[in-house]
């Protein structure tokens, strides 16, 4: 980039009104092509509408989706069935989106974690739920009647579209529009984005991405005009940040960092410091507005690099101000006498915080974090979150997948950010830097990681088709052949002479390009912010020669294209699986499973409301959503015990079982079989997890008496109590597991304690019933010790002694 | 001939009395907490010799547990069975238990070496390492005593005190480990940070250090990015190996591992070359090779990137393909049916 003053001179004796136009036209054209880069990211996503339903996905989303119809009354009582939703029908639409707000925020959810419950509002990030219930209660105003399921479905890809938008923004104030547009579309369609945000997966990484690009957008525009306007907003938006994810820790420790990277550099301006205290000051007392974050935003140490970043802020703004007051002289003593006072006020200060960190067990940070700084952590420590595949650490494969060809082009955007380096292209680097990393230590950060690649592909994809193309444009002369054996040195000067006409028309090009970055630069008083690149270079035409050029063009299309394919190709067959309808491809034709739904649609029509279900943690979240009915635990997996239960529930044969399940007033208990269709991840594939964290907290269950030479296997080799407990029990039933691939090893049983009630089409879910009487009068001693629990029984039948 | 047997009566003399006049179960548990005091880690070394004294007595005079650790110097070197670090770790247990429990009589720790005392690790009919036993008053055989499962191994001195502790009822307490550095030296490396930290201001103020030197940063940077593409912390998390032996061919290296769950250190990193090398390529391009004069360089230059970069690019497709078992298509409309892929 060319200092500030020259390009504004050869603007001046080169150009006139023909340059407003082509602004003009420019500006049309971008805007245009911004438009499509939104469908483009919006479309991408359907194909999980296209080729399924619409339908939300997974298992968190279904929660999301519970709490978005109450917080919402839905107008349409059929697909709202929720109780919650009957009991406030009485209320206008109006008082309606209101009341429904502060329900949600006292909400107690008594349907789950039975008998604990849970209450709702202090522990979910409000932010998807509220973005997703005012754009239903918007369309509703305007009489486009959706339904709430709807809007939640596509909430994520109209996210998507103003994450590209705002990668537009980010990227513009770092490298300008056309790196910008480049950044935009490539974002509009990374792969490792596009698995959070299809259509139906409504999660919180769906809005929160977008609030984080904008959040640094913002950021970094305030660090580029120094306005207190965009510094409130960026607090804003950082607000919605913390309101969406738990990930906005990333934010409020990569912009302390950048601020303190600038300090160091020597790169301190009014305008970081408007760009940072506010954000500090508004951020954090808007964040503690969250309930689910509260306090923790002034105490736990997640936050306190930002803190502390802003005392140095504050000392450094100082030392600059008395600096601009003093003669050096005067300066210099000043300097020794106040670093001398200033450092022991700081070693006292330091001292107090070590000590009060050094007081909480985890030094104040949480697992997740602290995995995050010491990869090994986890591992060692904390097996819980380790056993979770998001957190595993990626391979290369990953990365391929994740973010494909970026990853060849992001080198060069890292160094196309260094020539030259402004505070927006520092801080673009850090962000990559630090997200990078942490992708590295866990998978699911690629999520992270992926807006960084973008935008640096952009920018490097942008820089390299501008070096390309302008040699294409203008050739040197041939001349210049003969003289390059002579040097640098001696060449330069008749070049330059012979070049003038087309040094002009390629500096007028430069100018238009940078022209955001060069207002952006007015307010620069720094003189750092320079380019590194001295006036020779503005001299030269830097071409190459033009058949390479072209063929390097059609490489970096191919390469282009070759993404597109890629990314079109994970939306399409990777990504868009809803995970409740299965699909199947066999030679006759496609199979589709939707055992799940039916397995929630009798639930929901053919028990008691106030039954409980119990099944493992990861159907929870379905059930009380789709089948409406109380669960024990479900995939909020917040209370070890409570899940250490179920698990040893499971993992007992069927009469402790019965014991365990009876006295949580359980009726039901749902099971996922995959062995008839080959569907992997079913219940007899968790179950080691099952037995693991119910021997954790119950110490007579034994991982060791499941396994079988410390292999886990289910067919005629099986250990007894493998092939006794009741998941093994529920589950069975077909002679072959096409799953595993072998035959089953005990078949035929009599079930005892139990009666299976249901089993759907593709035996996927089955679902038992407790048997309430057969073991009441069997000899008086038994009678005698169990009366306690029959006596509940009695009232369970009916009613619930709970209630 | 003549000269040996008076020596082997003599090297049996000390056995032979033992065993004749056997001690009370008061005078070994002196002498066993006499020994511990004498070792630095509170971890008794035995014998042959001593295994028949301590452990070979009969129940009555043994009111004590031993937890023995079964050691072969030999197999130190083998990195899979983690034999050092085990015996770190028992020391650790047997130093923590002694700090909850001072001059207990009831549980002591020892270890043999396979070397030394062979004829015990066959009367324990110890067979493979690492080992560990405990030896009970109630055991009345050294082959009937228990031995600790592999999973107690497996969190180290804290799954080996928890098998301690549900075995002999006795409370070894949390395990204390040594900081990696003593108190002493953090007190030392804090004074020097304190002292050094106005000199560093007054550097980065007058700003002439390294964090100056924008190529520093990059290099940085693009190190950063490098290793994590590669998966490195995979490596280092999970602690696999640069290479495998092929397990039909001892002579044969495996490089690339099939499957897309697991990599190797050298794959990792191989891949991880190719990315920053094409993308390092580009920004030569871009940035340094418009600079250069003579046209014939910068055409021979580009002609090598560019085929650099579709030889690399390409290597990595093949890679990805091979690994993971994916195969990527593209989707055309269906009325071109003629060159669509049969999916």
């Amino acid at each position: 980039m060319a200092e500030p003053q020259q390009p504004t001179a050869v603007r001046g004796s080169g150009e006139g009104g023909g340059g407003q136009f082509r602004n003009a036209v420019g500006g049309v054209l971008c805007a245009f092509a911004l438009l499509l880069i939104g469908v483009l990211a919006f479309s991408i996503r359907l194909f999980s509408v296209i080729k399924y339903e619409s339908v939300i996905h997974e298992f968190d989303p279904y929660f999301n989706y519970r709490v978005t119809q109450v917080s919402l009354i839905s107008a349409e009582r059929s697909s709202a069935a929720s109780i919650f939703c009957q009991r406030m029908e009485s209320f206008s639409q109006k008082k309606r989106k209101k009341n429904g707000v502060y329900e949600f925020w006292n909400w107690f959810d008594d349907r789950t974690w039975y008998p604990l419950g849970r209450a709702i509002g202090g522990t979910v990030y409000p932010g998807l739920t509220l973005t997703a219930g005012t754009l239903w209660w918007l369309l509703n105003s305007l009489n486009i009647p959706l339904s709430v399921e709807t809007v939640c479905v596509f909430t994520a890809p109209i996210f998507s579209a103003n994450a590209s938008w705002a990668t537009y923004l980010l990227t513009k104030e770092a490298k300008g529009p056309g790196a910008g547009l480049m950044a935009a579309t490539i974002l509009a369609m990374v792969p490792s984005y596009i698995s959070r945000s299809v259509a139906g997966s409504y999660d919180n990484e769906a809005v929160a991405i977008f609030a984080l690009i904008f959040t640094f957008y913002l950021y970094v525009k305030t660090l580029n005009t120094g306005s207190l306007f965009y510094a409130t907003l960026n607090a804003l938006s950082y607000f919605y940040m913390v309101c969406s994810w738990g990930g906005y820790t990333f934010i409020i420790n990569l912009i302390p960092m950048h601020v303190l990277l600038c300090i160091v550099t020597g790169r301190y301006s009014s305008r970081l410091y408007i760009a940072y205290a506010p954000l500090v000051v508004l951020g954090t007392l808007l964040a503690a507005l969250v309930p689910v974050v509260g306090f923790n935003s002034v105490l736990t140490s997640e936050h306190f690099a930002s803190f502390l970043v802003f005392i140095i802020l504050h000392v450094v703004a100082l030392v600059y101000y008395i600096k601009g007051l003093l003669t050096p002289r005067l300066f210099k003593v000043a300097m020794t006498f106040v670093i001398k006072v200033g450092l022991a006020f700081c070693y006292a200060v330091a001292v107090i915080l070590v000590s009060l960190v050094a007081s909480s067990p985890t030094k104040g940070w949480s697992g997740r974090s602290l995995s995050l700084l010491d990869p090994t952590y986890a591992s060692k420590y904390i097996p819980l979150i380790a056993s979770v595949s998001e957190h595993q650490p990626p391979t290369w494969p990953s990365y391929f997948m994740g973010i494909n060809v970026l990853a060849f082009l992001v080198p060069s955007g890292i160094i196309a950010c260094f020539f030259p380096l402004s505070d927006a292209s520092s801080f673009l680097v850090l962000y990559l830097v630090t997200s990078v990393y942490f992708s590295g230590v866990m998978v699911r950060l690629m999520l992270v990681l992926a807006p960084a690649a973008c935008i640096l592909s952009g920018i490097a994809l942008s820089e390299a088709f501008k070096v390309l193309i302008r040699s294409m444009k203008f050739q040197r002369p041939s001349s210049d052949d003969d003289s390059s054996t002579e040097g640098d040195e001696v060449s330069s000067v008749p070049a330059n002479s012979m070049k003038n006409q087309s040094k002009t028309s390629v500096k007028s090009e430069t100018v238009t390009k940078e022209k955001p970055s060069k207002k952006n630069r007015k307010m620069d008083q720094d003189p750092e912010g320079s380019s590194p690149v001295g006036p020779t270079r503005e001299q030269k035409l830097l071409v190459l020669p033009c058949g390479p050029s072209f063929v390097g063009i059609m490489s970096l299309i191919v390469l282009c294209g070759f993404y597109v394919v890629h990314c079109v190709w994970a939306a399409a067959e990777v990504y868009s699986e809803p995970q409740i309808v299965h699909t199947y491809r066999s030679p006759y034709g496609l199979h589709v499973f939707d055992d799940f739904r039916e397995a929630y649609a009798w639930l929901r029509h053919n028990t008691e409301v106030d039954d409980k279900v119990a099944s493992w943690w990861d159907y929870g979240y379905q059930t009380t959503a789709m089948a409406n009915r109380t669960v024990i635990v479900d995939n909020n997996t917040w209370n070890d015990t409570h899940i250490a239960t179920v698990g040893t529930a499971m993992s007992s044969p069927e009469k402790e079982a019965w014991e365990i399940y009876n006295s949580l007033d359980v009726k039901y208990v749902l099971v996922v079989f995959g062995g008839l269709v080959g569907h992997r991840s079913d219940d007899i594939n968790k179950f080691l997890s099952m037995v693991r964290i119910g021997g954790g907290v119950f110490p007579n269950i034994k991982e060791e008496d499941y396994l079988r030479d410390g292999i886990y296997r289910v067919d005629a080799h099986g250990t007894p109590k493998m092939l006794n407990c009741l998941i093994f029990v529920e589950t069975d039933g077909t002679g072959f597991d096409r799953a595993r691939g072998y035959e089953i090893g005990k078949k035929h049983f009599k079930l005892t304690h139990f009666e299976e009630v249901f089993t759907t089409h593709n035996w996927m879910v089955r679902i038992y019933k407790l048997k309430p009487q057969k073991n009441r009068v069997r000899g008086k001693l038994k009678l005698k010790s169990r009366s306690k629990t029959s006596s509940t029984l009695k009232s369970g039948g009916k009613t619930n002694p709970w209630q | 001939m003549a000269p040996a047997p008076p020596r082997h009566l003599l090297l049996l003399l000390p056995l032979l009395l033992l065993a004749a006049a056997p001690a009370g179960a008061d005078d070994l548990v002196a002498e066993l907490q006499s020994l511990r005091a004498r070792s630095p880690s509170g971890v008794i070394h035995l014998t042959d010799t001593s295994v028949t004294r301590f452990l070979s007595a009969p129940a009555s005079r043994r009111p004590y547990s031993v937890l023995l650790f079964f050691d072969a110097a030999a197999l130190h070197s083998k990195p899979d069975l983690h034999l050092p670090q085990l015996r770190t770790e028992f020391a650790l247990l047997a130093a923590s238990f002694h700090d909850r429990n001072p001059g207990s009589g009831d549980l002591f720790f020892a270890d043999i070496e396979f070397a030394e005392s062979q004829h015990s690790f066959h009367q324990f009919g110890v067979n493979s390492l690492p080992h560990v036993r405990l030896i009970r008053p109630e055991h009345s055989t050294l082959a009937g005593s228990e031995q600790m499962d592999q999973s107690h191994f497996g969190r180290l001195a804290d799954s080996m005190a928890e098998f301690v502790e549900s075995r002999t009822g006795l409370e070894v307490g949390p395990i204390v480990r040594p900081p990696l550095l003593s108190r002493n030296q953090i007190i030392l490396l804090g004074i020097l940070f304190l002292i050094s930290i106005p000199f560093a201001i007054k550097r980065v103020i007058e700003g002439e250090t390294l964090l100056h030197d924008r190529r520093v940063w990059m290099a940085g940077a693009l190190f950063v990015y490098f290793f994590s593409v590669s998966g490195g912390m995979y490596g280092i998390i999970r602690h696999t190996p640069m290479f495998l032996t092929d397990r039909s061919d001892p002579d044969k290296l495996v490089f690339f591992y099939q499957g897309s769950g697991m990599q190797l250190g050298a794959e990792g990193f191989a891949v991880g070359f190719l990315y920053t090398l094409v993308g390092l390529m580009i920004a030569g391009v871009t940035h340094l090779l418009v600079k250069v004069e003579s046209l014939q360089t910068q055409r021979f230059a580009m002609m090598a990137v560019i085929a650099i970069g579709w030889w690399a690019v390409r290597k990595v497709i093949f890679l990805d393909n091979w690994k993971t078992g994916y195969s990527i298509h593209t989707f055309w409309p269906s009325s071109w049916r003629i060159w669509n892929h049969p999916h």
